[in-house]
C-alpha cells in the first residue's frame, strides 16, 4: 500500500487500507455488503490526517476543489444505465 | 484548451482491475516513484444504490519544468484531488481528478473510466480503460505562452499516461501471482 503524506498516520492508514481492500473484494463487489465495515478504522485515520491537512493549509485547497467537483457528483452519484 | 485521450484494454477482469486500482501506486508499481503518498479523504457507501464514492489526495514529487519553478513558491510537492465513483451493478469505475497545486497557471481535469470490454476486443476477463484529460493554461493575454505551456503539458501527460499503464500492468500481474500462490498454499495445507 502507499504511504500517507503524514508519516504519523501511516500505521492507522495501513490498517484501514487492508480492511478496505478485503471488504471491497470479498463483500462489496460480490453484492453482499450492507454497511461499510471499515468505517471505525477510517474515523481513526481521518482524525490523524485532518490535523496534518490543516497544518499544511491543504484543507482550504480541498474546499475549492470539492466545489469544482459538484457537477461530477451530480452526474455519477445517480445509478445510470440500469 | 488541449484535449488528450487514450484507450487501452487490460487482460484482466473488471473485478481484478477495479480492486487493484486502489493499490495502483503500491511498491509493486515500479513506474510510480514520483507518487509519494495516496490518502483517502472520505469514503461513502450507499447500501440502497450500492454506489461507492471515494475522495483521495495524491501527493507527487514536483515535476514542473525548471523555468516554472520560480513561480511555485518553493513548494516541493504537487497535489492531485481525485473523486471516484464505483457502480458494482453496472460494473463501472469513474475517476475524476484535478490538480490542486499550480492551478493558477494550469488546470488539468482528467477522467478515467473502467468498464468490462465488449465487442471485438471483449470476451470474459478483459477490461476497457478510457482516459480523457483537458489541459488549460491560464496566463493572462499571452496566447503564445499559453499555447506553449499547453503543448508541453499534453506531451508530458501522454508520456506519463503510458508509464502509468505499464506500472498498473505490473501491479495486476503481481496481484494475480500472489493470489495464485496463496491458493496453492491453502490447497497444499488442506491436502496435508
Amino acid at each position: 500500500m502507499s504511504a500517507s503524506l503524514a508519516p504519523e498516520c501511516n500505521d492507522v492508514k495501513e490498517r484501514y487500507d487492508t480492511c478496505f481492500l478485503k471488504w471491497y473484494s470479498e463483500k462489496y463487489l460480490r453484492g453482499s455488503a450492507t454497511t461499510d465495515e471499515c468505517e471505525p478504522l477510517f474515523k481513526q485515520y481521518k482524525t490523524c490526517l485532518s490535523k496534518a491537512l490543516k497544518e499544511r493549509g491543504i484543507d482550504q485547497m480541498l474546499e475549492e476543489a470539492r466545489a469544482d467537483n459538484k457537477e461530477n457528483d451530480a452526474e455519477y452519484l445517480r445509478p445510470s444505465g440500469r | 484548451m488541449r484535449l488528450f485521450t487514450s484507450t487501452h484494454t487490460f487482460d484482466y477482469s473488471w473485478e481484478e482491475v477495479s480492486t487493484n486500482n486502489w493499490r495502483k501506486y503500491c511498491p509493486w508499481n515500479d513506474k510510480a516513484s514520483h507518487v509519494l503518498a495516496v490518502d483517502t479523504l472520505s469514503r461513502s457507501f450507499d447500501p440502497a444504490t450500492h454506489l461507492l464514492r471515494t475522495e483521495r489526495l495524491i501527493t507527487c514529487r514536483q515535476a514542473a519544468p525548471s523555468w516554472l519553478k520560480p513561480f511555485l513558491a518553493g513548494r516541493e510537492e504537487s497535489l492531485v484531488y481525485e473523486v471516484s465513483y464505483v457502480d458494482p451493478v453496472a460494473k463501472r469505475v469513474t475517476m475524476c481528478s484535478q490538480n490542486l497545486t499550480m492551478s493558477e497557471f494550469l488546470t488539468c481535469a482528467e477522467k478515467v473510466v473502467y468498464t468490462p470490454a465488449t465487442g471485438d476486443g471483449g470476451g470474459a476477463g478483459r477490461t476497457r480503460f478510457e482516459q480523457e484529460a483537458r489541459i488549460t493554461a491560464l496566463c493572462g493575454g499571452w496566447a503564445k505562452v499559453r499555447q506553449k505551456i499547453e503543448e508541453f503539458s499534453v506531451e508530458r501527460f501522454g508520456q506519463n499516461a503510458a508509464r502509468g499503464r505499464e506500472g498498473f500492468e505490473r501491479v495486476l500481474a503481481m496481484s494475480r501471482q500472489v493470489f495464485r500462490e496463496q491458493r496453492e498454499r491453502e490447497a497444499a495445507g488442506a491436502g496435508a
